[in-house]
């Protein structure tokens, strides 16, 4: 998958999943923080909420408590974090979860 | 030592959890730092990241066809504290309350329910299917109060509540304002909560159990660990009580609720709202923070909990906060949820009864953001005055206030203030009505029975969009019967707005709730929904509108099957006539549920569309709201007076306590008007032996729905009726269902000349 389609389907699941409701997918900034004030405004409820989807839609395992907190950051730092696992499962042979 | 009337005794304990059967064993347990944990043996928890509980073991726990887990731990419990109250038999008095908080009643029982009409098409019998959807609304949130009243009644009047994990401690609110309010003169009161699979998935989802069991104000805390159990008590006067002879074990002093309106699941991080329950229930007691000498502590073991509840602490207590010792038995029996107030509350009236301070079980290594007196062994100390406080999702704070057997309550003993309604708001699927215009929705044209338009246009939202379905229709409802600007007050980052939020509410989410088992069977406990979690607990619209609108005071739910609506009226009626909370909006809301239609087509049969055939009407879908101030307050606020509320009449069995409705004013032609949700011949006889029975009716359910939330529209309507129309002195509405019954009469407000 083409880098910029993984991005665009991480927009996609943040409006539909956490009710971004009248959010166009395509108006969020690659870069813009997900948490806090400007940005998307999410807190650590949708951070689990995206932690779960991520292992489900992309077949990741997600790391839990602080050393998760770096993939969290963006758009980019998601598609980032989803890329490398995925080309980790890749040479390892082991099989994704979910 | 002098004694007030006010004074009200603990009189009665009983509590059931992982360490104990007893209230004496659990105690014994606890002051030696006993902790209860183990992997869950009552389903399994194969793919939970964490399945260590505190699960009771050594009871037995069946029961009629109808039981669960929940109700026979809230009988086993509540027989004790009636037993060891002496009520049991010959001592009971004329009238007795009871009072029974939960949060997940049945739900194990239904999830097995569940696992049969969740199977795929074909796997499942259909008879199989219709026998288990028949039994699928068997457990509300009301059915171990049903239980419990069934075992050790007769009771004068009973209530099932929830705010999540302070239920327990609002039961005794609840039963305090009862005694206050001079409605009976003993009441039982606790929760209970067994464990189930919806609540060991959705704790491990929102990745808030820690793996080595519950260490709180520890520095390596992980999270909280589920417990279950039930705690019961019994207060009643403590003139009474000496009259019969009884000693007291302790006395309830002050209590307080206050509501976060921040956050579903995180606690709101400066304390700010229970350092307002804990200032306003030491108010109540008559008490200053120089007198606490022991706190039990909400203390879960979640890294956000204890530092907030630390905060809170050492805000209210000041410098005593380096003296007065603090602990919490969470590390012990777990996290029991709705049951933890009442359960802890057995605990500090033990602690107080024997002078022994009990420790934190599983704290090693006091964490100095949380910068307490800890207990890390039980030890002797004479304790005059105890704090406990309970916290819940959305953010519901409640404050007990416990004192010695021979403290005397120095604070005030309130009179019952005058209530009146001041604005109304219903959504049906004919539209959305506020103000006066309320009155005109018995004659509303609705098509369908869904609410099939865009409800976008009516809320916020970006702020909105954690709300589920029912928190929506509530938050409509209860934004147009406050008026007064609430949530443009709330989008302009405005202080919160001192007003409670009481939710009627049947069955809670239920297809949200097969949506969550549905996730948890098919892909594993891994990928439940955190972010659904939260909807599934009773209470959750409740604190979802709090935390919409910014409203700061009492929050909870009430359920009572299809009088929701008329008992949560009843709920906020009492707090602002208690003096519990100046203004509250109560709504009760039926959504839309598949499941709950499968099962009404199941148990009444498949065709009820027809109403002209004198069958039942289309359950629908709505919300009714009526936004309840004390008079006093409407006036210096100079809010809009629809009606003042002239007598709140509640019964449970006994229908000889409806011939205390009085009369229609000026006789049946002088301008009275019967408003009701559903057409009924128990109503018909109630207006029949009370003189109402010649007066014009309106029957709301026809146009707005038949449902378990018609009588919180019928409120609505009644008192917009009664505000539009000059001619109307009085409004009576009543509500029988199953033999529970409720009339609330509205009268005309008039400015008293000065």
């Amino acid at each position: 998958m083409q880098r910029s389609d993984l991005k665009r389907e991480i927009k996609q699941l943040l409006v539909a999943e956490l009710n971004l409701t009248g959010r166009d997918p395509s108006s969020i900034e690659d870069e813009a923080p997900l948490f806090g004030t400007g940005g998307l405004g999410l807190d650590s409820l949708d951070a689990l909420q995206i932690a779960m989807l991520v292992e489900e839609k992309f077949g990741v395992r997600v790391p839990e408590g602080d050393e998760a907190r770096p993939m969290f950051r963006s758009v980019s730092s998601l598609s980032e974090f989803i890329e490398a696992a995925r080309a980790r499962d890749a040479t390892s042979g082991s099989a994704p979860t979910g | 030592m002098p004694r007030t009337q006010s004074v009200i005794a603990i009189t009665g304990l009983g509590a059931v959890t992982a360490l104990g059967n007893s209230v004496e064993e659990t105690w014994e347990r606890v002051v030696r730092g006993e902790r209860a944990f183990g992997p869950i043996t009552l389903f399994s928890a194969e793919g939970y990241r964490v399945p260590l509980v505190g699960e009771v073991r050594g009871v037995r726990l069946d029961g009629p066809e109808d039981f669960s887990r929940t109700s026979e731990l809230a009988l086993h419990a509540a027989r004790e504290a009636l037993g060891s109250s002496g009520m049991s038999d010959g001592g009971r008095p004329r009238r007795i309350g009871l009072v029974v908080g939960g949060s997940t009643a049945g739900m194990l029982e239904t999830e097995s329910t569940l696992s049969v009409i969740l199977s795929p098409e074909g796997a499942v019998d259909p008879a199989a299917r219709d026998e288990a959807l028949g039994r699928m609304l068997s457990h509300p949130l009301s059915a171990p109060t049903d239980r419990v009243a069934r075992e050790l009644g007769p009771f004068t009047r009973v209530r099932s509540l929830s705010s999540a994990c302070s239920s327990g401690a609002n039961a005794m609110l609840v039963g305090a304002t009862w005694l206050e309010l001079g409605l009976v003169d003993a009441v039982l009161c606790g929760a209970s909560d067994a464990l189930c699979r919806v609540t060991l998935a959705g704790f491990n989802a929102l990745g808030a159990l820690d793996p080595d069991g519950a260490r709180p104000f520890d520095r390596r805390r992980r999270g909280l660990t589920l417990g279950e159990g039930a705690g019961f008590v019994v207060l009643e006067r403590a003139a009474d009580a000496a009259a019969r002879g009884k000693r007291a074990v302790c006395t309830l002093l002050g209590w307080a609720a206050r509501a976060e309106a921040h956050h579903i699941t995180n606690p709101e991080p400066t304390g700010d709202a229970p350092s307002r329950a804990m200032r306003a229930a030491l108010a109540r007691a008559g008490v200053t923070p120089a007198d606490v000498d022991y706190v039990n502590a909400h203390g879960t073991g979640t890294p956000l909990n204890d530092p907030m509840e630390s905060r809170a602490l050492v805000r209210v207590l000041g410098e005593h906060a380096a003296r007065v010792p603090v602990s919490s038995q969470k590390g012990q029996f777990g996290h029991t949820l709705a049951a933890a107030g009442a359960i802890e509350a057995t605990i500090t009236a033990c602690a107080i009864a024997r002078g022994i301070v009990p420790p934190t079980g599983g704290l090693e290594e006091p964490d100095p953001e949380c910068p307490l007196v800890h207990v890390m062994r039980g030890e002797e100390r004479p304790i005059r005055v105890a704090l406990s406080s309970s916290f819940g999702f959305g953010g519901m704070d409640t404050v007990l206030v416990f004192g010695r057997a021979d403290a005397v309550q120095r604070g005030a003993p309130r009179r019952s203030r005058a209530v009146v309604v001041t604005g109304a708001g219903v959504i049906t699927p004919a539209g959305i009505f506020g103000g006066l215009d309320v009155a005109d929705v018995p004659d509303s044209a609705p098509e369908g029975d869904a609410i099939a338009y865009d409800l976008s246009a009516e809320l916020d939202v970006e702020r909105a969009r954690r709300l589920d379905r029912a928190s929506r229709l509530a938050a409509v409802a209860c934004e147009r019967a406050l008026g007064d600007g609430t949530r443009t007050k709330a989008l302009a980052g405005a202080e919160h707005v001192d007003a409670g939020v009481i939710l009627g509410n049947a069955f809670g989410a239920v297809d949200a709730t097969s949506a969550f088992m549905r996730r948890l069977r098919e892909k594993g406990a891994r990928f439940a929904s955190p972010a659904d979690f939260p909807s599934l607990v009773p209470s959750s619209p409740a604190g979802h509108v709090s935390i919409y609108l910014r409203l700061a005071g009492p929050t909870l739910a009430v359920a009572d099957l299809a009088t929701s609506g008329e008992c949560a009226v009843a709920q906020g009626y009492e707090l602002v006539a208690a003096g519990e909370a100046d203004r509250i909006a109560v709504v009760a809301v039926e959504e839309k549920s598949q499941i709950v239609d499968q099962v009404f087509r199941v148990v009444f049969g498949p065709d009820r569309r027809d109403a002209a055939r004198g069958e039942r009407p289309l359950r629908r879908e709505g919300a009714g709201a009526i936004a309840l101030a004390a008079e006093d307050v409407a006036i210096a606020a100079g809010l809009p007076i629809f009606a003042r509320i002239e007598q709140v009449l509640s019964w449970w069995q006994d229908e000889s306590a409806f011939t205390e409705v009085a009369p229609p004013p000026g006789g049946a032609r002088g301008g009275a008007v019967v408003v009701f949700g559903t057409a009924g011949a128990a109503i018909d006889a109630v207006l029949e032996r009370t003189g109402w029975s010649e007066c014009r009716r309106i029957s709301c359910a026809e146009r707005a729905g038949s449902h378990e939330a018609a009588g919180g529209i019928a409120v609505a309507v009644a008192a917009a009726t009664l505000a539009k129309d000059p001619s109307i002195e009085a409004v009576l509405c009543v509500g029988i269902a199953r033999g529970s019954g409720y009339a609330i009469t509205f009268g005309r407000w008039r400015a008293r000349s000065s």
